[in-house]
């Protein structure tokens, strides 16, 4: 799995995916779009479909834990939780991120 | 990669994967018409956010098989680290295997090839063995139908396609290279097209081959063709020569063609219904196309009855319709059968011990295993990672024992002597043995990997954790305990199945022939009848031979007899008393024609009278010896000498005999067989050709017999060029081929029962040295509180012997319940022998206790500084 790591657009949808889960706790697929399309109030628009290969990703890297549960209109959804090394990931993650942002915004702002 | 995950993909590999899709954008449509859009707006906005549904089915499925992919490769890589790392545990279980594997993998090679695969014929399934014999009869040797029973079910005979009868005699070659020996058979002209064989040049036999007159032709098989004919297609219609007799070749058979034994040149057989001589031959045929055998029983057993008008033989004789494999393989099947039994339990021994090792293993890994568990691995993936350890060993130790097989297997089948098993040629491996032994290293694996995986996740977590590798748990311990004790009870019930064939083999050995083996060399010729057709012709010749080996250098006597005892053949037939009283029903007895210098040779003694000598010649009084057996059944009183019997059934004055001397008994059959009463006569006064064109000539040597074989070859080339002996062999050569069958089962048995044994004893020393690993601690206790060495050594034994004693009671018990399957390869011995099974189990008890020894003495060593310290 080390290779998303150096891909920071995979690393992002990675990060904001940890942490909603991370703060929210447990939540399917659906609801997880949901949710980062209103936090980012809509500026991350990502492509619905491409989030289902990132969870099936990061639940064989040990990241996250899923399990079939009931949605809230009664059907059978896929639930997604974080696991310990999820939110090990998730502090790493958070950290690059802040180092990459910090150093872009040096640049722009002394260049 | 490509192409692997589009197979992969067509086989949905998460059908799951579609209703999650499915779910999410059901979500959207539903959320989008709450908020007041169209059904129509609702579903094309659901989908343009979510983007291509296929791709995105397409990606998450990558991403399972490429997970799924990475963790075999991780498996393999961590399971062959782990291997590497312990290339002793690695090395044994290996070695364990293999031989377990292997050992099942060579006997299965025979099994199938023997036993399983069908006749080398086209549609072998239809082809029958015909047989109408009182079992046990005097005459009985193999089940077939005499000559005139024969003609009669040929004439009637339909159900049958074809029918054929055989025989098989060898025959000298002459005129290609050096004279030679080679087996014939002899067939009627109907048996290749009972076979549905073909010849690869010429022609089979026609109907009408066999008259007398035309039937000196011959079919060749393809390996004298090729070794002695150059493999020339133009042989055919050739004449080659046959016991000094020119036959005209009409064929060649191909490659592979040996029926019946290992035969290598078929002349056609004449059957004739003569009342006076009658030959008993197999019968074989193929079934017509809708006839089942039960039919071809019942309508044979009705035909059968009609057969004789001797109301004896019809009560006695059974008609039985056998498939021609069944006939074949004959009496083999039941100790090949025993031996796969004793090969399984030998994969068993292996397999609890490998079980062993990886539990051992699994205590040791316990910390690490609990850790990872602890840090949120899968227990599933551990199982697996297990899994692959352990089906990495089996089937590494499936292959070396496929390559042990086939090497192993030819080894082996070199032990064997020839003429014990059937279809020996056909022995092969083929794709079933090759499935055979994957199937086993596969059922192994998973037995293997099972009980580790299940002893490795069920332990308590915290526990291991906190108290580290030293608390083993008790569980642990009582399996490995109890697979132990099984090991020792299946090594026992092996040792005690060889120790009784070693029994019985000894004994056997150590029956008294009746004769003195030791010094004896033997040549036995089969002189052809054409150019030695009279009595007179073959007596002259047996007198110039005699005369020509009794002066070479050692000869301490030479004589000649036509049935040499223990040499496979005797004529046996019934006497009549001159005064005319009755004898016992069915009594008979050998009747072997000899020169004087016989019995001096055998080493046969004279109990009374005289021995024959030359002046009981063609012209003289007929005279006999009997044996001791004969004399003391007719003539109990002791005066047997001077009295006069016949070997006729309906004597003229002529056929009276006097009996002139006495000697011992001798086995004549077989070391197995009760003795046979025997009647000698001089050859010389011998008129039918037919019994004195088989002799055997015998020379007793003051030194080492092989030596005079050379000079005995060298008599007989200077008397006649073309005659090749049949055989040359000492005596006690002889004997031993008569019990070379049960020679070797006790060696292959012996052979599986020591690698049980021995893998029992590493069993048990694997187990005691990880106890004294796992002790130590509190054996430093002890030894610091002042126990001495010995008292160290004798605590670590108790528990050597209490395994030890239950594997022996268990083993008893085994042993007890499956030795019966012996009882008809024993002679003489029965199979609950005590002495045997307290030699077997007293065997087990010496080697357990020398492989407990040695951990013992290690335990003893501790030093309870270190020991206590290492905590």
């Amino acid at each position: 799995m080390a290779k998303h790591q150096n891909d920071r657009l995979q690393g992002t949808l990675d990060l904001v995916v940890l942490k909603t889960l991370e703060s929210r706790g447990p939540m399917n697929g659906y609801a997880i779009s949901l949710h980062i399309s209103r936090i980012s109030e809509s500026v991350l628009r990502l492509q619905e479909g491409s989030l289902y290969p990132a969870l099936h990703r990061m639940t064989h890297a040990g990241w996250l834990r899923s399990e079939w549960g009931a949605s809230e209109n009664g059907r059978r959804a896929r639930f997604y939780a974080i696991t310990p090394a999820g939110r090990r990931q998730l502090a790493a993650e958070e950290k690059s991120w802040a180092d990459l942002t910090g150093a872009v915004a040096r640049v722009l702002r002394h260049a | 990669m490509d192409r692997l995950s589009n197979v992969l993909r067509r086989r949905d590999l998460n059908p799951e994967i579609d209703e999650e899709l499915q779910f999410h954008v059901d979500s959207r449509i539903r959320d989008n018409i709450a908020a007041g859009m169209t059904d129509d707006e609702a579903r094309r906005d659901a989908l343009e956010r979510f983007g291509s549904r296929a791709r995105a089915r397409e990606e998450t499925r990558d991403v399972e098989l490429i997970v799924m992919l990475e963790t075999t490769a991780q498996d393999l890589i961590y399971a062959l680290r782990g291997l590497r790392k312990r290339p002793a545990f690695t090395l044994v279980a290996l070695l364990t295997l293999t031989l377990g594997i292997g050992a099942n993998a060579a006997i299965f090679t025979i099994v199938r090839s023997v036993l399983l695969r069908p006749l080398p014929f086209p549609q072998s399934g239809d082809l029958y063995a015909i047989s109408y014999a009182r079992p046990g009869a005097p005459f009985w040797l193999y089940p077939g139908m005499s000559d005139s029973n024969y003609l009669a079910l040929r004439e009637r005979n339909d159900w049958f396609e074809a029918t054929a009868t055989f025989a098989s005699a060898p025959l000298t070659l002459t005129g290609a290279g050096d004279a030679v020996r080679v087996i014939g058979a002899t067939v009627t002209p109907d048996f290749f097209r009972v076979l549905r064989v073909n010849p690869i040049a010429g022609a089979s036999f026609a109907t009408g081959d066999d008259q007398p007159g035309r039937n000196h032709l011959v079919m060749l098989g393809d390996s004298l063709w090729r070794g002695r004919f150059g493999a020339d297609p133009s042989v055919v219609n050739r004449t080659i020569t046959l016991d000094g007799v020119a036959y005209r070749v009409v064929g060649v058979l191909p490659p592979g063609f040996s029926y019946p034994a290992n035969a290598e040149v078929w002349t056609p057989l004449t059957v004739r219904a003569d009342p006076h001589l009658t030959f008993t031959r197999p019968v074989i045929g193929r079934l017509k196309q809708g006839v089942t055998r039960h039919q071809a029983q019942a309508a044979f057993a009705a035909l059968a009855t009609n057969l004789t008008t001797d109301d004896r033989e019809k009560l006695e004789s059974v008609a039985q319709v056998t498939p021609l494999k069944d006939a074949v393989v004959g009496d083999v099947r039941r100790p090949l059968s025993i031996f796969m039994g004793a090969v399984a339990f030998v994969l068993l021994i292996a397999c609890a011990n490998v079980t062993n090792l990886l539990l051992m293993r699994a205590v040791a890994r316990r910390q690490e295993i609990a850790t990872r568990l602890a840090l949120g691995a899968g227990k599933g993936r551990l199982v697996r990672q297990l899994m692959t350890e352990t089906a990495l060993l089996s089937l590494g130790g499936g292959l070396a024992g496929l390559f042990v097989a086939l090497v192993g297997g030819h080894a082996l089948l070199s032990l064997v002597p020839t003429g014990i098993l059937p279809r020996d040629a056909e022995i092969l491996a083929d794709g079933w043995v090759l499935a055979f032994t994957l199937a086993v290293a596969v059922l192994t694996a998973v037995v293997l990997g099972l009980v580790s995986a299940f002893q490795a996740t069920r332990q308590d977590l915290s526990g291991a954790l906190r108290e580290g590798p030293t608390a083993a748990t008790r569980q642990s311990h009582r399996l490995r305990h109890a697979l132990v004790v099984a090991e020792m009870a299946l090594a026992l019930v092996l040792l005690v199945g060889a120790g009784l064939l070693v029994k019985s083999f000894l004994t056997l050995r150590a029956v008294d022939p009746g004769f003195k083996p030791q010094h004896v060399m033997t040549m036995t010729l089969d002189l052809p009848a054409p150019r030695y057709r009279s009595a007179f012709d073959l007596t002259t010749f047996h007198d110039r031979l005699l005369a020509s080996l009794s002066p070479l250098p050692d000869v301490v006597s030479a004589g000649a007899v036509n049935w040499l005892p223990l040499g496979g053949m005797l004529l046996r037939g019934d006497i009549v008393v001159e005064d005319r009283r009755p004898l016992p029903r069915d009594y008979i007895v050998t009747k072997a024609s000899i020169s004087p210098g016989y019995f001096p040779a055998m080493g046969i003694r004279l109990l009374d009278g005289r021995n024959f000598t030359d002046r009981d010649g063609a012209k003289a009084e007929g005279v006999v010896v009997i044996s001791e057996q004969v004399a003391r059944l007719i003539w109990p009183k002791g005066d047997a000498i001077g009295k006069r019997i016949s070997l006729e059934s309906n004597p003229t004055p002529q056929d009276w005999l006097t009996i002139v001397g006495i000697v011992e008994d001798v086995r004549q059959g077989g070391l197995t067989h009760n003795v046979v009463p025997a009647v000698y006569r001089p050859y010389s006064q011998v008129t039918r050709p037919f019994l004195l064109n088989r002799m055997t000539f015998v020379v007793r040597t003051a030194g080492d017999p092989q030596k005079i074989a050379p000079m005995m070859r060298s008599a007989l080339r200077s008397l006649d060029k073309d005659l090749a002996p049949q055989s040359v062999a000492t005596m006690e050569e002889v004997i031993a081929g008569t019990i070379a069958e049960s020679q070797f089962q006790t060696r292959l048995l012996s052979v599986f029962s020591t690698l049980a044994l021995v893998l029992a004893a590493i069993g048990i020393y694997g187990v005691l040295a990880a106890s004294v690993v796992e002790r130590r601690r509190e054996i430093g206790i002890r030894m610091a509180l002042g126990a001495d060495k010995a008292a160290v050594v004798g605590l670590m034994m108790r528990r050597t012997m209490l395994l030890t004693g239950i594997g022996v009671i268990l083993g008893t018990a085994g042993a007890l319940a499956v030795t019966k399957v012996l009882a008809k390869l024993l002679f003489k011995v029965t199979p609950t022998d005590v002495a045997t099974f307290t030699i077997a189990a007293g065997v087990l008890v010496v080697v357990a206790v020398l492989a407990g020894l040695l951990p013992a003495r290690q335990a003893s060593s501790v030093d309870p500084l270190i020991a206590l310290r290492a905590e």
